[in-house]
């Protein structure tokens, strides 16, 4: 198992926004999160990376309230639900960020130079930058750009690169195609395949659900902070309730 | 009259320049509102005056010295006294205010309030254009704009740089891309004290030491950012130079006027927030979530 969640909990003060999950991801999958809007599905993926402890840590107070978070996340054998964020990033668990989040105000180029920031090893980094371009040739075409000026399927392409040059053996990406016109979004997903050959393991949270059901070699829905369904999607499309109640399908 | 205005505004300009970029830097790395950033300014001046007088070190030499204790005070308060209310603006606010009084008074009561000085580094005077400039007026030219040219490729060349632009910008996404966005912020105010140090060290030959000297600096460079965009560095150094020509300007157009620089800065201030709040370069920041 690469990631393996047990019995998760996170509570924002008295609400509580993850109940009691486990789930996990074996290498080489490509598993997708779904479930309706404000299910908790980003909040899984920021406890994993550990932002949700970093908020705790440093927006205490702020944020209303306390943070709680209980249960055990492991990845690639490590425990990791104490370890700071930037550390975790160390390990090859990177996170794509719901809303793309390029750095605005800086360079295409510097945005994916921040994504190698940990990697002293200039070979390395010339060749993830290299695979970066060959994915997203729009990506070196605009290479001197300001960020905040590309296009919202261009900035989602830069962040899914951005989050390849920290040379993740686990990507989790939140919700890509979110907010792109739909041939943008079959673009997304044939990229998120190629990704998958690349031997990088995936973890992906999307709205679309027909769609990433069609590829990913398993699902989870998850409403109101729990994990209620879990298999193909097949399976989990001929259960009317699920189809109805949680899919919207 | 003409020359004493282009070299006085590009003077006050470049010290501005290091102060205002100095206050960004803190500002969007650690969102933090640095009242008492101009007292660190002063503190460097002081120190300078200290090695020079009881240390009988040479100007130059003092000011050596005091650049890393002014920096090493500056993350000590950091550390000790902001850090722990940094997510609240209004503690932050309030608290740096403290600091800077704080400072002033620990100055006040060790030295008065009388007016002290350090000798010019270098002394005599050159003509440009008929105009008697100083070589130490050109020194300190000379040295702001290195620095500031400096701190620019400090900021995009190098990978400290990389996370503090990184960091200002997103702090969550910094934290995911590897950066130690607390160890990020202790170099942003290194850096940003370091600056405000170093201006110090420019103005000290060409001006008295007293203890309120840090409101004056304080009241332009806060018009400076707010005419730049709060947060923005280009900004900062953009309206440095604007904000700078204006005092030399005011000082120089309207006789016996230089009682006026500090409205004129705030009136500036005020057309700013009412015209266009965000600002020549306004920056956007990322919202937490
Ligand atoms: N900082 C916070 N403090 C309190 N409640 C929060 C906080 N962040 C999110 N929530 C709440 O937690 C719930 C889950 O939010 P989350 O963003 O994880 O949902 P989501 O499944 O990603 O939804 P979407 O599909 O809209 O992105 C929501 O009800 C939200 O309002
Ligand atoms: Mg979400």
């Amino acid at each position: 198992m690469l990631l393996d969640v047990t019995n998760l909990t996170v509570c924002y003060d008295k609400a509580m926004l993850i109940n009691n999950i486990s789930l996990h991801v074996d290498r080489g999958e490509l598993v997708s999160l779904v479930g309706p809007n404000g299910a908790g599905k980003s909040t899984l993926l920021r406890t994993i990376t550990g932002l949700v402890a970093w908020e705790k840590e440093n927006l205490r107070g702020t944020t209303g309230g306390d943070v709680t978070i209980e249960g055990q996340v492991s990845f690639d054998g490590q425990r990791i639900e104490r370890m700071p964020a930037h550390e975790i990033v160390k390990l090859g668990l990177v996170h794509c960020p719901e809303r793309r989040r390029p750095f605005r105000e800086m360079t295409v180029y510097d945005n994916l130079l921040a994504g190698a920031y940990l990697s002293q090893d200039k070979e390395s980094n010339a060749k993830n930058l290299a695979t970066v371009y060959k994915l997203f040739p729009v990506l070196a075409e605009r290479s001197k750009q300001i960020s905040g000026t590309l296009s919202g399927g261009e900035q989602q392409m830069l962040a899914i690169g951005r989050a390849i040059m920290s040379q993740p053996k686990l990507l989790l990406i939140d919700e890509p195609s979110t907010g792109l016109a739909p041939l943008l979004r079959e673009e997304v997903f044939q990229t998120i395949m190629e990704i998958r050959k690349l031997g990088i393991t995936i973890l992906l949270v999307e709205q679309e659900v027909a769609r990433v059901f069609k590829m990913a070699s398993r699902n989870y829905v998850l409403s109101s902070g729990k994990i209620i369904a879990e298999g193909q999607g097949e399976q989990l499309l001929a259960d009317e309730v699920i189809r109805k109640t949680y899919l919207g399908l | 009259m003409l020359m004493d205005i282009i070299i006085n505004g590009l003077i006050n300009g470049s010290v501005y320049a290091l102060l205002a970029i100095g206050f960004s830097l803190v500002m969007g790395v650690a969102r933090i509102v640095n009242i008492a950033h101009t007292a660190f300014y002063m503190a460097s001046a002081y120190f300078i005056y200290m090695g020079f007088t009881f240390a009988g070190l040479s100007p130059l030499l003092a000011m050596f010295c005091a650049l890393p204790v002014t920096v090493a005070v500056g993350l000590a308060c950091y550390r000790l006294f902001i850090k722990p209310i940094q997510e609240h603006e209004a503690a932050v606010l309030i608290g740096t205010i403290a600091l800077a009084i704080a400072i002033q008074e620990a100055f006040l009561m060790s030295f008065g309030g009388s007016f002290l000085g350090v000798p010019p580094l270098i002394k005599g005077y050159t003509w440009i254009l008929g105009v008697k400039v100083t070589w130490q007026h050109l020194l300190a030219l000379g040295v702001a704009l290195l620095v500031l040219l400096a701190v620019r490729l400090f900021l995009m060349r190098t990978s400290v740089g990389l996370a503090i632009r990184s960091t200002a910008q997103d702090r969550e996404v910094a934290n995911l891309m590897g950066m130690n966005v607390t160890r990020v912020a202790m170099w942003a105010v290194a850096v940003s004290v370091g600056l405000a140090a170093i201006a110090g060290a420019i103005v000290v030959p060409l001006v008295v030491l007293d203890p309120h000297m840090w409101m004056h600096p304080l009241i332009m460079m806060l018009a400076i950012v707010v005419l730049g965009g709060l947060g923005s560095i280009e900004g900062s150094f953009v309206g440095a130079y604007i904000i700078g020509f204006t005092e030399a300007l005011v000082v120089f157009l309207i006789p016996l006027g230089a009682f006026l620089k500090d409205s004129v800065a705030l009136s500036i201030m005020i057309l700013v927030l009412l015209i266009r709040p965000e600002g020549l370069f306004g920056v956007v920041f990322e919202e937490e979530r």
